[in-house]
C-alpha cells in the first residue's frame, strides 16, 4: 500500500477518526476465518503429531506414557520395514526426477511446435492427472491381472509372453510396476508447467540462434533450457514433493505389499498408527517425512518469493 | 492438414506421427476399461484386451450401481464438494484480500507460512486429525469432513487468490476509499466480479480435487452410509474385485463426471496448475 497518495490517506484518516481504531483489525477479520479454520484442522493436528511421537500410545487408552526419543530410536533401529519405505521412497523420488519430468519436457517441446492437432494431443496428455488416484489404482490393478490383464495379453499377442509378470504379486517388481502408472498419471502435470516454461522463451532468441547456424539440438541446449532455469526448479521441487505424498496409488494396488516391498513413508505412517495401533510409531515416521518436506519446501518457497514484498 | 505437414516438413511429420503413437497409449488404458465395462462375463474370458463386446452389457452398470452404492456415495461427494468449495473459496478471499490490500505487521511472514503450507503433506496430520474429529463427536459426519477438507485448502486457494488479487490495478480501489468504501464493500463490490475468472477456475479445480480425495475421507469416513465415491471405489475392489467387469463399470462411472468437468473446462486446469506452481 505503499502507492497510496499519502494526501488523500490523511484526509481520509482525519475525516473518519473515531473509526481509526477499528481498523487496525480489520485485517484480523479478513485473516481470521481462514486462520482459524487452518489452525485448529491443519496446524493444531501437526503439532499434535510432533507431540504424539514422543508418547507410547495405542490411539485408544486414557493413559500414555512419555518416553522422549524413544520411538525414533526403534523405528530407526529396530524397524526393518522403516528402512524398506525409506529405500522405497528415495527409489520412488528419483525415478520420478527423471522419467515423468523427460517424458513431460519432451511432450511440452512437442506439443510447442506448430501442430495440427496439438491442443487435443496437451488434453490427452493432461486426462490421467485429473482422474482419481484411486481410480487410477483401480484401473492400472486390472490392466495388471496377470490372466486377463491387457498388459501381459498384449505382450502374449506380441509374442513377448515369457515377459509377462506377476506384476504387482511380485516383490522384487511390485514397486515398478506401480511406478508406471504413476508415470502415466503424473507426466502430463510436467508437460503443462515446461508448456508454461517454453512460452516464456523469446522467440527472437531462437531465431537469431538459427540465423546464426545453431542446429535444433544446439537452439535447445544454449537457449531454450537456459531459459526453463526456473521452470526446472518448480518442476523439480512439486515432483519431490509429490512422490513423497504418494499414498492411494499405493493403498489401492497393492497397501504397501507383497511382504512390506512397496511401503513407502507416508503409507507405513497410517499403518503403524490405525494399522498397528501405535502411534508413538507412526507420528516419528510422520515427523520424518514432514522434515525432508520442509528441508525442500522452506528453501524453495523464500526463493520463489523472493523480490516479493511490492 | 497431414498434406501440408508432409511437404512442409518431414521431421515435423515424424514428430506428429510419434505424438499420435504417444497418444494411443495414453488412452489404451481408458479405452480397455470401457470394453471391460461393457463385456458380459463369457465375452471377458473370449474376446481380446481391445476385443468388442458382442453384446453391450449395460447391466454392468446397474449391478455396479447398487453394489457400489454410487446413489449414496456419489451424493455425498457432491454435497461435500459443494459445500466445501464455496465456503473455502470465500473464507480464503477475504484472507488474500488482507494480504494484498491492508497493511499490518508479519504479512510477509503470514504469505511465507501459507506458501509452505501448500506442499506439506495431508499424511503427517492423519492420526491426529482422526482423534480430533473422534473427541468432536463428528467421525461420519459431513461436517466432520467438510472442516479439515476447508483447512488443507486454505493454503493453496489463498496462495492463487493472492496471486491474481495483486494483479489487479490499485487504483480502482483506492478511488473507492476516497469515496469512503470499506474495505468489505471493496472485497465484495469491487475486487471480488473482477476475479471472476480465477474465482472459476479455483471453484473447477477444487471441485475436481475435493471429488478425488482419499487419504482423509478415509481415516474421517468410516461407515458405508457416510463414504464418497473414491472409498467405494477401494471398497469395491476388495470385496468384488473378482468381477471385473463390474469392477470397470464402477470405475467408468466413477470417473466420468470428472473427465467430463475436465473437457468442458479444460483451460481453466491448466491455468490454476500454472498459477499454483509458479509465484504468486
Amino acid at each position: 500500500m505503499q502507492e497510496t497518495l499519502p494526501l488523500a490517506k490523511s484526509k481520509l484518516l482525519t475525516k473518519r477518526n473515531n473509526r481509526f481504531n477499528l481498523q487496525r483489525f480489520t485485517p484480523l477479520l479478513f485473516l481470521l476465518p481462514a486462520l482459524l479454520i487452518f489452525a485448529v484442522f491443519a496446524l493444531y493436528p501437526m503439532v499434535n503429531a510432533l507431540e504424539l511421537s514422543f508418547y507410547d500410545w495405542d490411539g485408544v487408552s486414557v493413559e500414555r506414557n512419555f518416553v522422549g526419543l524413544q520411538n525414533y530410536v526403534q523405528i530407526f533401529t529396530q524397524d526393518p520395514v522403516f528402512w524398506t519405505a525409506v529405500r522405497n521412497s528415495i527409489v520412488w523420488v528419483s525415478m520420478s526426477l527423471v522419467i515423468p519430468t523427460t517424458i513431460g519436457l519432451l511432450l511440452a517441446l512437442a506439443v510447442n511446435q506448430r501442430l495440427f492437432g496439438r491442443s487435443a494431443f496437451r488434453a490427452i496428455f493432461y486426462l490421467p492427472a485429473i482422474v482419481a488416484s484411486i481410480a487410477v489404482a483401480t484401473m492400472w490393478s486390472w490392466m495388471y491381472n496377470p490372466i486377463l490383464g491387457v498388459v501381459t495379453s498384449t505382450l502374449k499377442s506380441l509374442g513377448l509372453g515369457r515377459l509377462a509378470q506377476d506384476w504387482l504379486g511380485d516383490p522384487n517388481i511390485a514397486l515398478y510396476s506401480i511406478f508406471v502408472a504413476y508415470v502415466w498419471q503424473t507426466s502430463g502435470i510436467s508437460m503443462v508447467l515446461f508448456l508454461a516454461g517454453l512460452q516464456g522463451v523469446p522467440e527472437e532468441l531462437k531465431e537469431a540462434a538459427r540465423v546464426d547456424g545453431a542446429t535444433p539440438w544446439g537452439v535447445f541446449w544454449n537457449v531454450i533450457m537456459p531459459c526453463l532455469r526456473e521452470t526446472f526448479i518448480v518442476v523439480t521441487v512439486l515432483t519431490i514433493i509429490n512422490s513423497l505424498k504418494v499414498f492411494d496409488l499405493i493403498v489401492g494396488m497393492t497397501s504397501g505389499g507383497p511382504a512390506q516391498s512397496t511401503q513407502v513413508l507416508a503409507l507405513w505412517s497410517y499403518t503403524q498408527s490405525f494399522g498397528l495401533h501405535d502411534y508413538g510409531n507412526g507420528m516419528a515416521i510422520s515427523m520424518v517425512l514432514l522434515a525432508i518436506t520442509l528441508v525442500i519446501v522452506v528453501p524453495y518457497m523464500i526463493w520463489a518469493s523472493r523480490g516479493d514484498e511490492a | 492438414m497431414m498434406a501440408r505437414l508432409r511437404k512442409a516438413d518431414p521431421v515435423l511429420l515424424g514428430l506428429w506421427i510419434s505424438l499420435f503413437v504417444v497418444a494411443i497409449l495414453w488412452i489404451a488404458p481408458f479405452v480397455f476399461i470401457t470394453l471391460t465395462a461393457f463385456k458380459t462375463r463369457p465375452d471377458l474370458v473370449r474376446t481380446g484386451s481391445f476385443g468388442l463386446p458382442t453384446t453391450l452389457a449395460w447391466q454392468n452398470f446397474s449391478n455396479a450401481w447398487d453394489r457400489a452404492n454410487l446413489a449414496t456415495t456419489a451424493l455425498n461427494s457432491t454435497v461435500i464438494a459443494l459445500t466445501k468449495v464455496p465456503i473455502g473459496i470465500f473464507i480464503s478471499s477475504l484472507a488474500a484480500y488482507a494480504l494484498t490490500r491492508m497493511r499490518f505487521r508479519g504479512r510477509h511472514l503470514l504469505f511465507l507460512v501459507i506458501a509452505i503450507g501448500t506442499l506439506i503433506p495431508i499424511q503427517v496430520a492423519l492420526a491426529p486429525l482422526f482423534r480430533l474429529i473422534l473427541s468432536m463427536g463428528l467421525l461420519n459426519k459431513y461436517l466432520g469432513i467438510l472442516l479439515p477438507y476447508i483447512a488443507f485448502g486454505v493454503p493453496y486457494q489463498v496462495f492463487i487468490l493472492r496471486g491474481f488479487f495483486r494483479s489487479l490495478p490499485r487504483e480502482l480501489d483506492e478511488a473507492a476509499q476516497m469515496d469512503g468504501a470499506s474495505h468489505f464493500v471493496i472485497y465484495w463490490r469491487i475486487i471480488l466480479p473482477l476475479a471472476t475468472p480465477a474465482l472459476a477456475a479455483l471453484f473447477i479445480l477444487d471441485f475436481v480435487a475435493t471429488w478425488n480425495e482419499f487419504p482423509i475421507a478415509l481415516v474421517i469416513l468410516q461407515r458405508q452410509e457416510a463414504w464418497t465415491v473414491p472409498l467405494s471405489l477401494q471398497a469395491f475392489q476388495g470385496q468384488f474385485g473378482n468381477n471385473y467387469t463390474e469392477m470397470n463399470a464402477a470405475i467408468v462411472m466413477a470417473i466420468l463426471p470428472v473427465i467430463i468437468v475436465y473437457l468442458i473446462f479444460q483451460r481453466y486446469f491448466v491455468s490454476g496448475l500454472v498459477a499454483g506452481a509458479v509465484k504468486g
